[in-house]
């Protein structure tokens, strides 16, 4: 019952049922990953470790932070504890401050712990995350590099995860309304969800999730690097196989991110409901005009491509969605590419702050 | 068994990671049923000395043995020894913020008992006689954060007593205690003592120390141990206190118009007397 | 003896001292006083719905598990009724329990819809003209509120506002540690409810961090400041805030080492709690209801 961090927290009663029982099964693989080390002992430090991160980030959420221009928000910080902690702890801390808001505080709802889990902590963590050690591989620790990369990441991977929340909301009103049409959760389209989500995020909400990671890494170089260097111990350790295991990742991200929409589709199987000739009364009916903007918004580039053999605009949207998501992909591999040949520097010194407690 | 040494330490030093030295060659041995204060300012390595006692950190240089036993991590790597040792000696953080980490005071005092794989009916019983110990039955349901600072430091004593240990390690167990919490706290020390405990204090805290400690070491700014003795022969030698941060020169005006400036100590405190003055 | 066993902590008296004056417009630090406002909001709420669930009432006197998956069975219920009688039935259900367990109804009723995530007002609204359907009331502007619209804002509205209902049920009538013991019911392994009841304790230590922090950064701070210092202030204050934590948590490591912590969690778990005939009770009406609710939602 805070104001809401960004606009990501899903509240009861925007997703069906089934929609959240698979936004739950998808983010459980995840928490096993990051809760299995949990009890053995060269993890235990990470219990501490956990508690207080997920501490601070529930804190830091509540931070108001001033944008060029007058607004102000919050940082769902997700970016900035994956940099710190890597994406897999990142999950399980961020999870538990998302669990505490939603129980005690309303921020959330305690059926779509799922979703927002899914969004916010996995989402987040790995996009940013995998942006940051892109831009910022082999980088010292008082590299400008660094503080690009928080930022990017903050800024893509919140943007990704409003990305995916927005599609969750989109397919609510495909998959599941009354007899008569009327949309029973989230009511708006895909086409309208998706603009509607990711426009402001990109604009407001994860240019404030970029400038917190910036802010803070930037402030740690020069007092407290050690800090930073934390996680990335861990892949200087294992020396050259760090770029494979970042291969994998964004391997994996890809996969999700496809697999996402496809996902929430499949049980659904309420495709030809949502008939041509109710988008085309959509498109023509009472409120065309903001409708008509958004879609050339975001139908533009994508259409094409036209999908007439599966007579459904709407899976067009789902795949300029993943194809959106994707030129953020490449983009950011090309620009870490360039950085990285532009700057061969130094590895990073040995930290000194802790042992490494994983394997 | 009185003559038992409990610890033994043979020139160790101790630096965090690389970076600042936090011990220097320092030799000390403590015998079962001793009660020894380790004096020393802020940062001159006492509590890295208890953490170092609890084998909770290792020597960079040198051996700290504990009943015999070199402690090292592999040492510590053994369940059974780990086992045994955690439940003989007990550290008492200074900071009570990261004692007590549990969501109530009744998890918080049950988290030792409960580690140490004991069953349900003697975490029980011994909670109860911890809480009951300490006065704090009243609290057993609090969340730490609605605690007062005394409430606090009840609490992280309680939290380690539930272990029975032979051996008490407390960190500035003064600190952030009014003067009446302060001498239930010496209290509390001195009956530990009584029951044949070893008590181990760390402090900055002249005015604690002599009902305290049968032996006192003294820390100085440049992590050694420069001193051991009695509490009295310790605490009336001002240059040794001053140079090692303790006491601090006092300037203050009589009646008479003249400043003097005196040595500001809290020695024993009915000895004090104006003798130590000099003229400015 | 007795001489500090007062109820409320130094650490939530300066957080009260810390609350900042009603803020009227925009300020100049507002930041910051924003930032301060959430922080004494979040202080206040949880201290506040402490003390109500040490109350003696209905909800209070079940057992805590019990209490828990009742909950999720009946945010199911409101999640798959498709009639919106149902609901608001549900709604008023929410309103009479909170009404026997000592919670204030006018300020319960009040705390849920003018709270209600922001979120939800800014989606259903629009979704009055925006959905499909036949037309219900002209308004200026060409706006056109569609029956379909109404239908699907009103679900919204009152899914949501039930389902926050019912969470605040639960946390108003629960101290939160029972709800801690209560989530091993769901069978989370013991390390994960440790480092829930951590996180819990040390947000506590936290807020007051943060809180500290930015009272003395606006004592400190006078005349304007721009936007840019304004974010190099919150990114220090964030990274202050982090190396505390993450020097804490090291500590606190070494804390549980020395009282024996291996890796392996033990923990108490529910062993204070007991089932009782008024728990059976709770069960049935409870399978009744949702069972009910969503059949007749249908």
């Amino acid at each position: 019952m805070l104001n809401s961090p960004s606009y990501m927290h899903v509240p009861d009663g925007m997703l069906s049922p089934l929609t959240s029982l698979i936004m739950f099964l998808l983010v459980l693989p995840f928490w096993y990953k990051g809760a299995r080390g949990l009890s053995k002992r060269v993890n235990a430090r990470n219990v501490p470790l956990i508690a207080l991160m997920a501490a601070f980030s529930f804190i830091v959420m509540m931070f108001n932070v001033p944008l060029p221009g007058g607004t102000s928000g919050h940082a769902v910080a997700g970016a900035l504890v994956a940099i710190i902690l890597g994406p897999g702890v990142a999950t399980i801390a961020i999870s538990i401050a998302l669990v505490i808001q939603a129980i005690f505080f309303g921020d959330g709802g305690i059926l779509q712990i799922g979703a927002n889990c899914f969004n916010m902590a996995v989402v987040l963590p790995y996009v940013a995350y995998g942006i940051y050690s892109l831009i910022s591989a082999n980088s010292s620790v008082t590299s400008v590099r660094r503080v690009i990369g928080a930022a990017l990441g903050g800024w893509v991977g919140l943007t990704v995860a409003a990305l995916v929340t927005a599609v969750e909301f989109g397919l609510q009103p495909l998959l599941w309304h009354a007899a008569d049409g009327t949309p029973l959760y989230a009511p708006y389209p895909l086409n309208v969800a998706i603009p509607a989500m990711v426009i402001p995020h990109l604009l407001v909400a994860s240019v404030i999730e970029g400038l917190v990671g910036a802010a803070v890494v930037l402030y740690l170089q020069r007092a407290n690097p050690a800090i930073l260097q934390l996680f990335t111990k861990q892949t200087v350790a294992t020396g050259t196989v760090a770029p494979g295991r970042l291969r994998l990742l964004w391997i994996g991200l890809l996969a999700l991110i496809v697999a996402t929409p496809l996902g929430l589709l499949a049980p659904g199987t309420a495709w030809g409901e949502w008939s041509a000739d109710e988008l085309s009364r959509m498109g023509l009916g009472i409120v065309p005009q903001g409708m008509s903007t958004m879609q050339g918004l975001w139908g533009a580039p994508l259409a094409d491509y036209g999908i007439p053999a599966l007579g459904n605009t709407s899976l067009g949207y789902v795949l300029s969605a993943v194809a959106g998501v994707g030129l953020i992909v490449v983009v950011s591999w090309l620009l870490s590419r360039l950085l990285a040949g532009m700057t061969r520097s130094q590895k990073p010194a040995v930290p000194a702050l802790q042992e490494s407690e994983q394997k | 068994m009185n003559n038992e040494t409990i610890f033994d330490l043979q020139d160790v030093s101790f630096a965090y990671e690389g970076k600042q030295t936090a011990l220097e060659h320092v030799s000390l041995s403590i015998n079962a049923g001793e009660r020894i204060v380790v004096l020393g300012s802020n940062g001159s390595g006492k509590s890295t000395l208890l953490k170092l006692l609890d084998g909770l950190y290792f020597a960079t240089v040198g051996v700290v043995n504990a009943y015999g036993q070199p402690l090292t991590e592999v040492a510590f790597d053994d369940d059974a020894f780990n086992f045994a040792f955690r439940r003989k000696v007990g550290l008492v953080f200074q900071d009570t913020d990261v004692q007590l980490f549990s969501p109530s005071v009744w998890e918080e005092v049950a988290f030792a008992p409960m580690q140490m794989g004991l069953g349900k009916a003697e975490v029980n019983a011994r909670v109860d006689s911890a809480l009951h110990a300490l006065r704090i039955e009243k609290l057993r349901d609090r969340a730490p954060h609605r605690l007062s600072g005394g409430e606090k430091r009840r609490v992280a004593l309680a939290s380690v007593l539930t272990l029975q240990p032979d051996v008490w390690l407390l960190d500035e167990p003064t600190t952030g205690l009014d003067p009446r919490s302060q001498s239930w706290l010496v209290n509390f020390i001195v009956d530990q003592g009584r029951a044949g405990h070893t008590v181990i204090t760390a402090t900055h805290d002249l005015s604690i120390v002599d009902a305290i400690a049968d032996r006192v070491y003294v820390f100085d700014e440049a992590h050694h141990v420069v001193a051991q003795g009695t509490p009295h022969a310790i605490l009336s030698n001002n240059e040794l206190l001053l140079a090692c941060n303790l006491s601090h020169d006092h300037v203050h005006r009589h009646d008479d118009g003249n400043e003097h400036m005196h040595p500001h100590v809290h020695p024993l405190a009915h000895t004090h007397t104006h003798a130590l003055k000099r003229e400015a | 003896m007795s001489e500090n066993l007062t109820a409320s902590s130094p650490s939530a008296g300066s957080m009260q001292a810390g609350l900042p004056a009603p803020v009227a417009g925009r300020r100049r630090n507002g930041v910051i006083e924003r930032t301060l406002a959430e922080l004494s909001h979040a202080m206040e709420h949880s201290l506040f719905s402490e003390d109500i669930a040490r109350k003696p009432g209905l909800l209070q006197s079940l057992d805590p598990r019990v209490k828990l998956l009742s909950m999720l069975a009946l945010l199911i219920a409101v999640g798959l009724s498709r009639s919106l009688l149902v609901i608001a039935g549900l709604y008023v259900i929410t309103l009479v329990l909170a009404w026997r367990s000592a919670i204030p109804v006018g300020f319960f009723i009040k705390r849920v819809w003018l709270f209600l995530p922001f979120f939800t007002g800014v989606i259903a609204l629009p979704a009055l003209f925006l959905t499909p359907g036949p037309a219900l009331l002209q308004l200026p502007l060409d706006l056109v509120v569609t029956r379909t619209g109404l239908m699907t804002a009103l679900f919204l509205l009152l899914r949501v506002s039930t389902s926050v209902s019912m969470a605040a049920l639960l946390t108003f009538t629960t101290p939160w540690i029972d709800v801690l013991k209560a989530l091993g019911v769901l069978r989370m392994p013991e390390a994960v409810i440790l480092i829930f009841g951590m996180t819990y304790r040390y947000i506590y230590l936290l807020l007051n961090t943060a809180n500290d922090m930015f009272l003395s950064r606006k004592s400190r701070v006078v005349g304007r400041t721009t936007g840019a210092d304004q974010r190099r202030m919150m990114g220090a204050s964030a990274g202050v805030l982090l190396g505390k934590s993450m020097r804490l948590s090291s500590e606190v490591y070494l804390a549980m080492q020395s009282r024996g912590f291996r890796g392996h969690a033990r923990m108490p778990g529910t062993a204070s709690f007991s089932i009782r005939a008024r728990d059976w009770v709770a069960v049935i009406v409870v399978a009744i209801v949702t069972v009910g609710a969503i059949w007749l939602g249908q």
